[in-house]
């Protein structure tokens, strides 16, 4: 009854597949382990960090040039991870959606409502026989007015969730698991033991020392609510408190 | 009495009369306007603040059509909000007065304000650019409004190249009371805007705090 309708498209393009599954959707998810990295987001009490692999493969690249962490607006930053050219695609899309938002609306959009935004247009493409989902996975931080610090993930399936951490890439399910253990017994975490919690568990899952020219972190404190990346200076003094408690 | 017309201020469309000024110091700039909207002959306003802001660092003056005006400082807002996230930095006061300048060229013909921009970057410090009917250039300074006809004069010999800022203040104070002064269609207080490398100061100076002249 349901054999042989779909004729083998429904690996190719974006339809219900027999068994009910969307394997252009599934194939997004593995684009996104493609590019080898891995990207992991803590949410302390009073801040959110992202924390990702910075890898410069070539030599002759200017590594100043390279990044995976975006202003959406002054307060909401993330990090993208997978295909480079979707992410900032999305990158690109998410700004617009803000600042239409604070246009039509007069007030700054929020990272929930930016992330149910991306996510509702991400699975747009999940039923357009035209266009594929983007092969990349977005995750928002910011200090929301009125929750506090936030922490959201959307993927190519058009799904959002709002985390206490999370973990995106090639290893994701070993640095989930590392992440679950460890706030196992919800610990209350200041700003520099999120920083740590979230460079120890990359550290940790991809079994690499890292030296600041290898790790990009990006925060917003209660103090600093704006998005920002840290200095290479500022990652040395994290990286050399994880190895003293060692 | 019988067919009465209905008042003026029904009617009129909301103007902003206005006397609006901006100048470049040295290592910034100093945005001035009155206070007072009207409608035909009516005040709607007597606090309106005609200082816009378009970025952090850049303010526009806004004069004629009080709705005219604000939907195009607040299209450029939102233009520059995107636009300085993509570059990465704050954008250019030039880059905010081509956007004003390219929307009241588009639709002069629909549109009926003037919006003075002026502010601070750090490729060129200080600038003001003056966008009337769609052209774009940059002066020194620049008056604008129904006020600023009675003041050209006084702009035009008082003005002086290399002033400070305390020294621009009161120029901009002075050239607005004499404006709100002889001007039916400007009145109220006076805000202030100085905008420098250390960040914007918004003021105001209340009607008994402005300065008088021969006439007072």
């Amino acid at each position: 009854m349901s054999r042989g309708s779909n004729a083998g498209f429904d690996r190719h393009i974006t339809i219900f597949s027999p068994e009910g599954r969307l394997y252009q959707v599934e194939y997004a998810f593995k684009a996104i382990s493609q590019s080898g990295l891995t990207s992991v987001g803590v949410r302390g009490a009073d801040s959110v960090v992202v924390v990702t692999q910075k890898k410069v493969p070539d030599k002759l690249l200017d590594s100043s040039t390279v990044t995976n962490m975006f202003h959406l607006t002054p307060r909401i930053g993330c990090v993208m991870t997978g295909h480079n050219a979707d992410s900032r695609s999305q990158v690109h899309r998410a700004r617009v959606e803000a600042g239409e938002w604070k246009y039509k609306f007069g007030y700054d959009i929020t990272a929930d409502v930016l992330c149910r935004r991306l996510a509702d247009i991400s699975q747009v493409y999940t039923q357009n026989a035209e266009m594929r989902p983007l092969g990349c996975c977005m995750i928002l931080v910011a200090i929301d007015p009125q929750f506090g610090p936030v922490l959201y993930k959307c993927d190519p399936a058009g799904y959002y969730c709002g985390f206490r951490a999370t973990a995106v890439g090639a290893k994701q399910t070993e640095a989930n698991s590392y992440l679950e253990k460890k706030l196992k017994k919800k610990p209350e975490l200041s700003h520099d033991r999120a920083v740590q919690l979230a460079i120890s568990c990359l550290s940790s899952v991809l079994s690499l020392d890292f030296k600041p020219t290898e790790l990009e972190v990006g925060v917003v404190t209660k103090d600093k609510p704006k998005f920002r990346t840290l200095t290479e200076a500022e990652v040395e003094v994290h990286l050399v408190a994880i190895a003293e408690r060692e | 009495m019988l067919g009465e017309a209905e008042p003026q201020w029904l009617s009129e469309e909301v103007k902003t009369g206005t006397t609006i000024i901006a100048i470049q110091f040295n290592g910034g700039v100093v945005l001035g306007s009155d206070s007072r909207v009207s409608a035909g002959e009516s005040v709607v306003n007597r606090v309106m603040n005609k200082l816009s802001p378009l970025h952090d660092k850049i303010y526009c003056a806004l004069s004629g059509s009080a709705a005219d005006a604000q939907t195009i400082a607040e299209m450029v807002n939102y233009q520059l909000d995107v636009h300085s996230m993509e570059i990465g930095e704050d954008p250019q006061v030039r880059s905010a007065a081509t956007l004003v300048k390219n929307i009241s060229y588009k639709y002069k013909e629909e549109l009926s304000a003037h919006l003075i921009v002026a502010g601070w970057d750090r490729k060129e410090g200080g600038q003001v650019f003056a966008t009337l009917k769609g052209l774009l250039t940059r002066q020194p300074f620049a008056v604008g409004g129904s006020g600023s006809s009675y003041v050209y004069g006084f702009v035009d010999a008082e003005y002086r190249k290399g002033m400070g800022k305390k020294e621009c203040q009161q120029f901009v104070i002075n050239t607005l009371s004499l404006a709100m002064n002889r001007d039916g269609s400007s009145g109220g207080v006076a805000y202030l805007v100085t905008i420098d490398e250390h960040g914007t100061e918004e003021n105001v100076i209340l009607g008994n705090d402005l300065p008088t002249f021969f006439d007072q």
